[in-house]
């Protein structure tokens, strides 16, 4: 495969050593616990290498070994949805260069938070902003540029196949049915949602749907077909109508609670596919874990109820990293504004919760204190849980021989009498690309 | 023999791991002449490397012109499985310190040719020099490496099976499954280990407390494989109290006042010190009989004057300078009478009439 072949000077090591980093005296994030372990990786590969087989077999040493003193080493961040950041929107109408420019400040910044892969995700919109949008948000990984910053693993649609009834901010107007997988390929883009040929994945790597809307149930297995992610949420579905989504191939639930119906005991409604009673598999689901979206205890409730699928999302919009005040922000065919007040995110002229401005290290400190959750834990939520739902385990969120080297050094603070994690450095494919 | 008794196992396992770090310092090695360490593997050894990887992370040691050979490993298992001997030695020691990739040698399990493979191994000891110095560790039945009961003493690397009873004792570290099990190794042998200029065996625990008792209250025997250590001219066995369980109180105590005198003395039972820094290095002298003693499998039974007992190399005692031998001179050049020398008999006056009638 090409993709595994260092395809930039930039990734060549500097000073002619063979690119061997050996991180010791660090706890490693492994499974369920922190192991004190040493790690190699190697950044030429980009990999986190075998150490046991480059001694044996290659006679190689590491060229440098970085003493940890102890903190935590954890793979590096999956951030499932995120709107936009550091002042620019994904679903905003550019010209495309002026567009990707914008796309590849915000993948530099957004590694220094710890994220080192994420889900660029556009919210309900007109088509023409999809086509114009989706190819920049891509796959880039492939590249293997560490200076590159944080890389996309596909775009995350969320919309407009949504209820208008559980739109939360997306403009109703936007918002549409589909009967037939074509409606998807005239919203999307027939290239951004079916790739041509095999070895370049589509744009689009999950879709959130309403499936209780048109046929959509009936088209999930042609969505997942494709190697697309289909997410409930904006959702009325019953219990019954989200269990079918799941049994067609739904694998995730967006923002777990918001925008969907609430638990009812006689009919328990999305939340209720998270219980063992079908014989169905749970699906993976997604929790804001920002203390406006959700009550400390209900996160607590949806860990426990299915713990290997809790992943933890920002859904931050453009003004996370931003001073407060009022940002204008693009809606469908309209242009509202979104008041910032610290991390809280109203839409102008109503109490609606429009999205967050928290970052994903801030939501692990958050569930960490909420939860009595181990650090572990919390961690797996942002790393190996997302990447098991994105069907890429052994490639990202975790430390095995093979994977991806995007690694994130954590300190553990106390901040306030309370745990709190802080992102120490940042490691891109083997590269340090950030350091506090 | 010395004998090092210690009333904890983590104190014997720092004295042993001082020990090594002394020799190393005081050998001073450098790329040309690196000082050889041979390796055990097992559960006795771990505090040993615990506490030379601490050292080395404080700064105390490197292991930078060390050569280590080690004494064994399982056959057929893949070589990077959790329990093989190079998964060991890389997890406990090799990952943690600066030991060059190409100094460390560990036997091949997975040789196409496991014979040959042995007598690489054994012509790569000896290309190194020889090992300066042997550690090791007993199984409860006194083996040294794989080296169980009834091994010859005169023994080098080569393919052993191992005994039913090793074989159920490992199963734990295969799953209670004893077709997991590997059912051979590859081991130095035990004149391999004679060889070496200086052997350290460590010995913890109870249950290795009636193997010590045979080597060192006992005689050489091939069901103890350990006591051939009696036939080494430098051993060390260092161990804890319990091991000593059925040693005789008057045994430990004798060792026990060794050590306490030569501490005293300020002289700790130390190495002639051609053997502590290495140069010369006094050739090993190793009696090749014929090709089939080099092969691993014994094919002859071996004369009855054993190389055990001829291993010793004399070189390394200081030997006493001999009387020159008597080369007789004539007494008359020591005397300082001018034309003494030519006087042919010691009569001169028949000598004169002699002269006087050839002059005439």
């Amino acid at each position: 495969m090409p993709h595994s072949l260092p395809s930039s000077p930039k990734s060549t090591p500097k000073n002619g050593g063979n690119g061997i980093t050996k991180f010791t005296n660090c706890r490693i994030l492994k499974d369920n616990s922190l192991v004190e372990e040493d790690l190699w990786v190697n950044s030429i590969t980009g990999k986190i290498i075998r150490s046991q087989a480059a001694f044996y077999d290659d006679f190689v040493l590491p060229n440098q070994v970085i003493n940890l003193g102890g903190r935590i080493l954890s793979p590096g961040f999956i951030e499932c949805q995120l709107n936009g950041a550091f002042g620019f929107n994904f679903s905003t109408l550019l010209e495309p260069a002026v567009y990707a420019k914008k796309v590849r400040e915000v993948n530099r910044q957004l590694v220094r938070t710890g994220v080192t892969s994420y889900l660029p995700t556009i919210t309900s919109q007109r088509s023409d902003i999809y086509k114009r949008a989706l190819p920049h948000l891509g796959p880039s990984g492939y590249r293997q540029v560490a200076e590159d910053g944080a890389e996309s693993v596909g775009a995350h649609v969320e919309g407009p196949f949504l209820s208008p009834t559980k739109n939360g901010v997306h403009n109703v107007d936007v918002l549409r049915e589909a009967d037939t997988f074509e409606d998807l390929e005239d919203c999307y883009g027939p290239t951004n949602i079916s790739s041509e040929d095999s070895y370049e994945p589509s744009p689009i790597k999950m879709v959130t749907a309403a499936p209780e809307l048109g046929r959509m149930t009936e088209l999930i297995p042609e969505v997942t077909a494709r190697g697309i992610i289909f997410s409930v949420g904006h959702s009325e579905a019953t219990y019954e109508e989200a269990s079918k989504a799941v049994a067609a191939g739904a694998t995730m639930i967006t923002h777990l609670f918001n925008a969907m119906r609430p638990l009812h005991h006689r009919n328990p409604g999305i939340f209720g596919v998270l219980g063992m009673a079908e014989s169905l598999p749970r699906p993976y689901f997604g929790i804001i874990a920002d203390g406006e979206h959700l009550h400390p205890t209900t996160i607590k409730i949806a860990f426990n109820a299915h713990p290997d699928g809790f992943i933890l999302v920002t859904d931050a919009m453009h003004m996370v990293g931003l001073p407060d005040g009022a940002y204008q922000w693009t809606n469908g065919d309209c242009t509202n504004h979104i008041v910032k007040k610290g991390p809280k995110l109203i839409l102008e002229g109503s109490d609606r919760i429009a999205g967050s401005s928290i970052t994903l290290i801030e939501c692990v400190t958050n569930f960490l204190r909420w939860s009595g959750a181990t650090i572990p834990q919390a961690l797996r939520a942002v790393t190996s849980t997302p990447a098991a739902m994105l069907g890429m385990q052994g490639v990202k969120g975790c430390l095995d021989d093979g994977a991806d080297a995007d690694l994130v050094v954590l300190s553990e603070g106390l901040g306030q009498d309370e745990a709190e994690l802080v992102i120490d450095e940042v490691w891109k494919f083997g590269t340090k690309v950030f350091s506090r | 023999m010395r004998l090092i008794i210690r009333d904890e196992s983590e104190a014997a396992s720092s004295y042993v791991a001082n020990y090594i770090i002394d020799r190393i310092q005081h050998f001073n090695p450098t790329p040309t002449h690196p000082f050889v360490l041979g390796l055990p593997t097992g559960s006795s050894p771990l505090g040993v490397y615990k506490v030379l990887v601490e050292k080395y992370k404080a700064g105390l040691i490197s292991f930078e012109n060390v050569v280590t050979f080690n004494m064994d490993e399982y056959v057929g298992i893949p070589r990077d499985h959790s329990e093989s001997y190079h998964s060991f030695m890389w997890k406990n020691f090799f990952s943690h310190v600066n030991v060059n990739p190409n100094n460390v040698h560990i036997l091949n399990g997975n040789a196409p040719n496991l014979e040959a493979e042995c007598v690489e191994y054994e012509a790569k000891i000896k290309r190194a020099g020889g090992i300066d110095l042997f550690l090791g560790g007993i199984g409860e039945d006194g083996h040294i490496a794989f080296n169980e009961p009834g091994s010859s003493l005169a023994s080098r690397t080569r393919v052993k099976t191992l005994a039913y009873d090793t074989i159920l004792a490992n199963s734990r570290f295969f799953e209670n499954d004893i077709e997991k099990v590997p059912k051979m190794a590859l081991t130095v042998g035990v004149q391999t280990v004679l060889e070496s200029r200086e052997v350290v065996v460590i010995i913890l625990g109870a249950r290795k407390a009636s193997a010590l008792q045979r080597c060192i209250e006992q005689g050489v025997n091939h069901m103890w494989t350990l006591s051939s250590l009696q036939l080494h001219p430098h051993p060390m066995i260092v161990c804890d109290e319990d091991a000593t369980l059925e040693l005789q109180v008057k045994t430990v105590k004798y060792f026990k006042s060794i050590e306490l005198v030569a501490r005293q003395q300020g002289f700790e039972q130390i190495l002639p010190s051609s053997i502590r820094t290495g140069p010369p290095i006094p050739k090993t002298v190793v009696d090749e009989v014929s090709d089939e003693v080099q092969s691993p499998t014994i094919l002859a039974p071996q004369p009855m004057t054993s190389r055990l007992l001829r291993a010793t190399p004399a070189t390394e005692y200081p030997v006493r300078s001999v009387s020159p031998d008597l080369v007789p001179d004539r007494m008359a050049d020591r005397v300082g009478v001018p034309d003494l020398a030519r006087r042919l008999t010691p009569q001169p006056e028949q000598q004169q009439q002699r002269l006087a009638s050839v002059g005439a």
